[in-house]
Parts: C-alpha cells; structure tokens; sequence
C-alpha cells in the first residue's frame, strides 16, 4: 500500500440537500431547496394532527383496538381534506394546532412530574421490534390461561388422589366381604348350595382316594357394630370347619428300643405346645391348618389299612391312633396321629416329664411327600391325557406291549409298595446308619492305635448311603493305608467293600460290624510292619493274614510276619491277633548267642551265620507312642550303623 | 430277555408223550430247577384275501407268548414282523376283509415254565386242532443277549437233560451279522416257534402219539 500513488482523497461539506439521482457519469442531481411557503405547508403536512386528539379520546379504549383505529384514519383524513378546504383554509392546522398545544401541555405536565421523580419513573422499555406492545400483552394473557387450565387438572388429581387414600384407609378399617370372598375364591374351590357357601378342603382334585368329604362353610360375619371401635383383626368373612378337623394335627414317627407292654398302650398325646385357636384368625390359617390334618388323617388312614393288610413276620400293631411295628428285633417303630381340637385343654401331659424329642423328622417329611406322590400317580393314570388306544396305567406300560417287555421287565414297572412298607424300610435304614456309625465311632474313641477315620457321603439315598473307613496309624498314614473299606449300608445288610475289590456282606446285628473291623485293625499292625520293612530296607520272609497256629481267636483270625534285617542277622517276627493283641520275637544271630546248646550237626564255623534261637520282647515297655513307631525304633537298633 | 433256544424232542421209544414230558421234568427237577407256573405260546394264521399281481398269498401268523403277556407278534412267512399291543387282535377283526383266519389251523404250545439259576426251560407239548403234534422245549439265559457269547454254554446245559437231542445254532441268530451288536429279542423266539409249528404241522399224525 506504501508503495502505491498516493489517493487523492477529496473533502466536502456534508450534503445539506438531498441528492434527487446520481447520474451514470457520478454527477449528482440534487433536489432544489423548498421555498419558505413550500417548506411550511410541509411541515405542517408531516404533523399527525388526528392522532394527538384521537389518542386523547380514545385513551380508555384497550390497546389492541389501536391497531385498527390507525387503519382507518387515513380514510377519514381524506374525508376531511376533501370537505374541509371548502369552509376555511387553514380550519385544519388550526384545529391540529390546538390539539397539539393541549398534548404539548400535557407532555410537559407528565415530564414535569417524571423529573421529580416522586410519583414517577420512566424506565426503558426492550427494544424489540418485531414484539410489539400489543403481541406481548396478549402471550401474557394467553399463558395465564393455561396455567390456569393446568393448574385447575392438577387440583382435580390431588382431590381424586386424596379421596382414594382416605378410602383405602377406610377400606382398612373395614373390608369388604365381597373382596373377601373374591380372595377366598381365588385360592380354594367353592360352591354354592342353596343360599350357603361351600368349600372344599379334601386333596380330592389333586388325587386322593380319601373318602372325607372336607366340606367348609363360607359365613358372612357382618353384623358388628360400626359405631364401636373396630377390632385389628376384624374380618368380615369367616368359614365352619367340620368339627373333625378343627385344631391342628401331625404325624410322628419314632424308633424306641423297648417295647412297652401292648396292654398300656394308650392314645398317645404328644403336643409340644397346645395351639390357641382364637375365634379371630384369619380363615386362610384356618383353612390350612384344617387341611393339614386332613392329610395327616389321610396318610394314618393309609398307613393303618396297609398294616392290616400286610402280612409280616412279627404283625404289625394299630392301636387307637398309634401303629407300630418291629423292623429289627429289640427294636419298635411307632407311627402316631397327633390330633389336637382347640377347645380340649390338655393338660394332662404336663405332669409328665418332658420326654427327649425322638422324632424322626426325615420320616414324617417323607411321609407327606409319598402320600403326595401316591396322589400324583393315582391322577396320572387316571385323569391325564394318554394316547386313545393305550390302555389306562402307568405310562411307561404303554411301551410294554410294543417293546415285547417279558414278565421280569412288566413286574418291575408295576412293583408298587405301600405307604407303611416304604416307611418301614426308610425307618430301617435311617436306624442302620446311625448305628453304624455309632459303631465307628465307639470303637474310634476307644482304640488308639491304630486309628479310625469314617468319612460319611453327604447324598445318600432314602435306603442306601454309604461310609469309607480308613484304619491308619499315627504319623504313618503316607505308607499305612492298606485298608480301605466302603461300607454301603442298606436296609437290612450292610455291604462292605475292600480297597481290592473284595465284598463282605454283615447283617444288620451290631456285633458283627465291630468284631470285622476288629479283626481288620489287627490286620493293618500286620500290613503296617510289611510297608515298614519295605522303607527301612528290611526283607519280607513271611506273611500271612490268617496264620492256622497258636492260639485260636474269638473273633477273625491272628496275622503274622517275619522280617528279616538288611544284612540278614537280625530277624522280627509279629504275630498280632485281635483278641491275644500282639507278640513280638526277635531272632538273633548264632554268633552272638552265648549258651548255645553244642549240636553234633552243626560244628563248622560257616554255621555261625545261622540264626539262633527267638527272644520275645517285652512289646508293652518298649518305647514310643504306637505300633509302627516302636517297630520303627526296634528295626533301627537291629539295623547295624554303617 | 436273553437268548432263547426252541427246539423240538423226539418222543421216546415206547412212551406216549405225556411220558416223556414227565421225564424232562423229572431231569430237570433233579438238576435242581424250580418249577415257576406254566406258559403258553399260540399261533393263529390268517391268509389274505387280496391277491396283489398273481402273487401267492401271502400267510399271516398272529402270536401270543405268555412270556410277553402285553404283547402280540404279527409275522408275515420270512418277511416283515410286527410287535404291537394285545389290541391288535381286535384290529384283525376289523380287518376281516382283507385277512381271514384259517380256523383249524390255529396251533398252541402249553407247558410248565422252570427256572434254574440263570436258565429259564419251558417244556411244552404242542397241539394243533386238539391233537398232540410233538414236544418243544424251550431254554433262555437271562443274562446275555448276543447269541454267539453264550451258545456254547447254553448247549452244554442243555446236553445235561436233552441228551443226544441237543440242537445246532438256531438259524435266526446264524443270520445275525457278526461282530455288530444284534441282541437277541422277541422276534427272534417267535421266529424259531413258528418255524417249529410250521415243521410240526406237516407231519402225519401218528395214532400213536395221541394222548
């Protein structure tokens, strides 16, 4: 820019006149100046003369109407343009002249007023130009309306909300015995005969063959006073029970070892805590607890015709509301109903004293669950959709036809053991098992060496379950574990299986259990010796489970083992019996024997590296806390230091 | 279901049939079998009506095992077979137009069932229109059911009270493919009833048989 030819930048006097055109060569045309009598009639013409004294009438009007007011003014500034010249010339300035005067005292009244600034302050108004005063005013309006419309629906829902609060709560206070019988019907079968309601209690839709009737009444217990204040538990809807089933009941299973005597055998009344029937609970408790002892009565029903029918060694007892019967000898398994109705007090079981709970829960649960799968399966084969042309039964007998099932496979399918039956065998596994283990345990405290661990399986099934017995010794577990033993414990037999496969089958008599795993503890010394000599390098020279010498055992047979020192000097022989114990000889080199009997045979030198006679050892002072380590001690000092 | 083996006895010389029987079961009771009931075994036969083509008709057996009491064999002569519910005999009712039932040649098989350890043994005397046709004996094993595992041990017990009457490998399990696992089944002791009726059937009745 520095570098260019210099502007040349002409100045004037701003344009007092208005330029009229400009000319295509730049020249500007200007408007000639109004004369004096020109420039009055102007201004006087740009005066808005009507709208000073207009607006000075009109003030009361409302605004908006403003806008059509300057619509039609001009029409009738016309008007009086085109008549008003006719009467006097300047009637019209004169006349808007005066108007203004009376506007310009008033403008100067209101700025007077505004510049004291007592009564009055101007502030500035925003400037927008396309919201005029008019619009504005209305939005305004137009949103107070609608507030008003909202706030008017808001005010309706807060009533409506407030007025179904006070009913709920009003409803609290007092139901209503329609909704009542609504929920009641909802849950439980009802029926109308007549102008009664009737339920039904019974399992009979669910497959019970049990003939009650288990009919409830539905009553409308409506006529309490409103007035008075309502009890908590009010309830307007109430039910009758058959008196039979009123209370509550239960089924207890329980195994004692004495048989009391059959003649003082009475009904037998077990409740832990007599229940209090209140008049005021609430019907489904009722219900409930009334179909409760339904279904015990159902299940004692069954059970009891099975006990009749069934045909066993020792016949099985019912008495009143007790069955019993003997699954072992020694040994009673009673199935009670307990039956308590609310109104007889009983106190007469107070007195006694409070026998040890020996129920045997699993049982009564098992109990409820069969009768409930005995239901089942009579609503299976009977009701159930099965193919048109299968015969009615089982469903996997459908198969059997087709799939030519021979008499074995079809007898199985319809094996089908009672109530009592099942239970008999349940009640005769549960006592097996705890008496094993029982056993276990016995003998685990009272023998020490060597050791007894059971590890018990945590699922078993209703009649088997299974145990595994270790016998260890102390501190030798890693090379004593020769026996193993699974024991799986049945219903009458317990199967005992050895580590190699061997199986003993024990009966269900306790003795028996404990002298085989005495003779098996004897035995695990014996092999303990034979894992010990393999690490201490000694040589095994015999070994025998069940050796035909020496004295003869009660029970099992005694074991033996003769070792023989790495160098072959020394020799051990055991011999432990599970009833003589153990007995422990050392044999010792000849050489080292001083009154050795002379023999005529043996004179050569070479013969000295025979063994000698046996020495017993006084197994019970030798030192160390069990077996295996006074063998280990005795085997160390037999062994020559290197 | 194991393997079963049905084969026919010869009655013995100068004995009637019943005689005979009673001797098997006198061996077997001293061999220390358990007599457990009877069985029966019978065979109806239906000859169709419709004759496809000029095709011989074919024959239809229909049979019952009380062994298999749920059950019904349908068996077409070396064709297809059918095990089906005791309800099909009221379909070949239904299906009298197609099949009709040869009255007289309806044969049975009655006896006494045994069971020695693993052994089941059904010595029956077969009758056709009330007439005695001959002495079937009848032995399973339980515990197998391929033919070819167990053969060799079933003939040997069977040689302990049939004697020289012990038969060969009944052809239903030599048609079985070796190697592949092709138990033993219903049909297959049908099949060797059947074939033994039908070998019954044509013999000429012998006075002398007749109990």
């Amino acid at each position: 820019m520095s570098g260019g030819p210099a502007v040349r930048i002409s100045i004037e006097s701003s344009c007092e006149k208005q330029v009229q055109e400009v000319g295509l060569d730049g020249l500007e045309t200007y408007v000639p100046p109004l004369s004096m009598s020109q420039n009055l009639a102007k201004l006087a013409q740009r005066i808005d003369f009507s709208q000073g004294s207009d607006s000075e009438e009109n003030g009361v009007d409302s605004e908006p109407r403003d806008g059509e007011w300057g619509k039609q003014e001009p029409e009738e500034e016309e008007d009086t343009v085109k008549f008003q010249p006719s009467l006097w010339p300047w009637d019209s300035v004169r006349n808007n002249l005066r108007s203004s005067l009376t506007e310009m005292c008033v403008l100067y009244d209101v700025l007077s007023v505004v510049k004291e600034k007592k009564y009055m302050a101007l502030d500035p108004v925003s400037q927008d130009p396309t919201a005029g005063k008019t619009p504005q005013v209305f939005q305004l309006m137009s949103k107070k309306k609608s507030l008003a419309t909202a706030a008017q629906l808001l005010l309706k829902g807060a009533e409506k909300l407030s007025k179904s609060v006070a009913e709920n709560q009003e409803n609290r206070r007092q139901r209503d015995f329609n909704t009542e019988l609504l929920r009641l019907r909802s849950q439980w079968k009802l029926r109308k005969v007549g102008d009664k309601i009737l339920g039904d209690l019974s399992y009979r839709s669910a497959g019970s063959l049990f003939p009650h009737h288990g009919t409830f009444e539905v009553i409308k217990n409506t006529d309490i006073d409103l007035d008075k204040k309502i009890p908590e538990d009010y309830c307007p809807l109430d039910v009758q029970i058959p008196s039979d089933l009123e209370g509550s009941a239960y089924i207890k299973v329980s195994i004692q070892k004495q048989s009391p005597d059959i003649g003082d055998l009475g009904t037998v009344n077990l409740f832990r805590r007599p229940q209090k029937n209140k008049p005021g609970t609430p019907w489904h408790i009722k219900l409930e607890a009334a179909q409760n002892v339904l279904l015990c009565k159902e299940i004692f029903a069954q059970l009891s015709r099975e006990a009749v029918q069934i045909k066993s060694q020792i016949p099985h007892i019912v008495v009143k509301n007790q069955i019993i019967s003997q699954p072992f000898p020694g040994l009673q398994l009673s199935i009670s109903l307990c039956h308590c109705t609310g109104d007889k007090k009983i106190n007469r079981s107070s007195p006694e004293k409070p026998k040890p709970d020996d129920h045997l829960y699993v049982l009564e649960h098992n109990l409820h669950q069969m009768i409930r799968e005995f239901h089942k399966q009579q609503l299976s084969s009977v009701v159930m959709p099965h193919p048109a042309s299968a015969p009615f039964g089982h469903k996997r007998l459908r198969l059997a036809g087709p799939m030519a099932y021979d008499k074995a496979e079809i007898s199985s399918l319809q094996q089908s053991e009672g109530l009592l039956e099942k239970i008999i065998k349940q009640a005769k596994h549960i006592f097996l098992r705890s008496r094993t283990a029982r056993t276990i345990d016995c003998l685990a405290s009272r023998i020490e060496d060597p050791q007894i661990q059971a590890h018990w399986s945590n699922i078993n099934d209703v009649y088997e379950s299974s145990v595994k017995v270790l016998i260890t010794s102390h501190g030798y577990e890693q090379i004593c574990k020769s026996i193993q033993l699974q024991l799986n414990i049945g219903v009458e037999q317990i199967r005992v299986v050895h580590r190699d496969g061997r199986a003993i089958t024990l009966s269900h008599q306790e003795q028996e259990l404990q002298d085989f795993l005495l003779s098996q503890m004897s035995q695990h010394q014996v092999h303990a010796v034979q894992q010990l000599a393999k690490v201490m390098g000694w040589h095994v020279l015999s070994f025998s489970n069940h050796v035909g010498l020496g004295p003869v055992e009660s029970i099992g047979n005694a074991s033996a083992i003769t070792v023989a020192s790495p160098n072959g000097e020394y020799a051990i022989s055991v011999r432990n019996g599970p009833e003589s114990g153990c007995k422990v000889l050392v044999q010792f080199p000849r050489s080292q024997v001083k009154d050795l009997p002379k023999s005529d045979v043996i004179q050569d030198t070479k013969w000295s590296h025979l063994r000698g006679p046996h020495k017993e050892v006084q197994w019970s002072r030798m030192e160390g806390r069990n077996f295996v380590y006074k063998m280990e001690l005795l085997m160390a000092a037999l062994t020559p230091c290197p | 279901m194991g393997v079963t083996c049905v084969c026919q006895v010869p009655v013995a010389e100068g004995k009637s049939v019943q005689q005979t029987v009673d001797i098997l079961h006198k061996k077997l009771e001293q061999l220390g079998a358990v007599k457990q009931g009877n069985f029966c075994v019978d065979c109806e036969t239906y000859q169709s009506t419709v004759n496809a083509g000029g095709q011989p008709s074919k024959l239809l057996y229909v049979m019952h095992n009380s062994e298999f009491p749920l059950s019904c064999l349908a068996l077409f002569e070396g064709g297809p077979c059918l095990v089906a519910d005791t309800n099909f005999d009221v379909l070949m009712v239904k299906l009298k137009t197609h099949f009709q039932n040869a009255k007289g040649h309806k044969v049975e098989c009655r006896g006494s069932r045994y069971r020695y350890c693993d052994f089941l043994i059904k010595v029956g005397t077969v009758t056709m229109s009330s007439s005695v046709r001959g002495i079937s004996v009848e032995v399973e094993y339980c515990p197998c059911v391929v033919p070819g595992d167990c053969w060799n041990l079933m003939k040997e017990f069977m040689l302990s009270f049939l004697g020289n009457n012990v038969p060969e490998l009944p052809t239903v399990f030599a048609a079985k493919p070796e190697g592949l696992f092709a138990p033993a089944d219903s049909v297959d002791t049908m099949t060797q009833y059947l074939e033994l009726f039908n070998k019954l059937r044509k013999l000429q009745i012998t006075g002398s048989n007749v109990h």
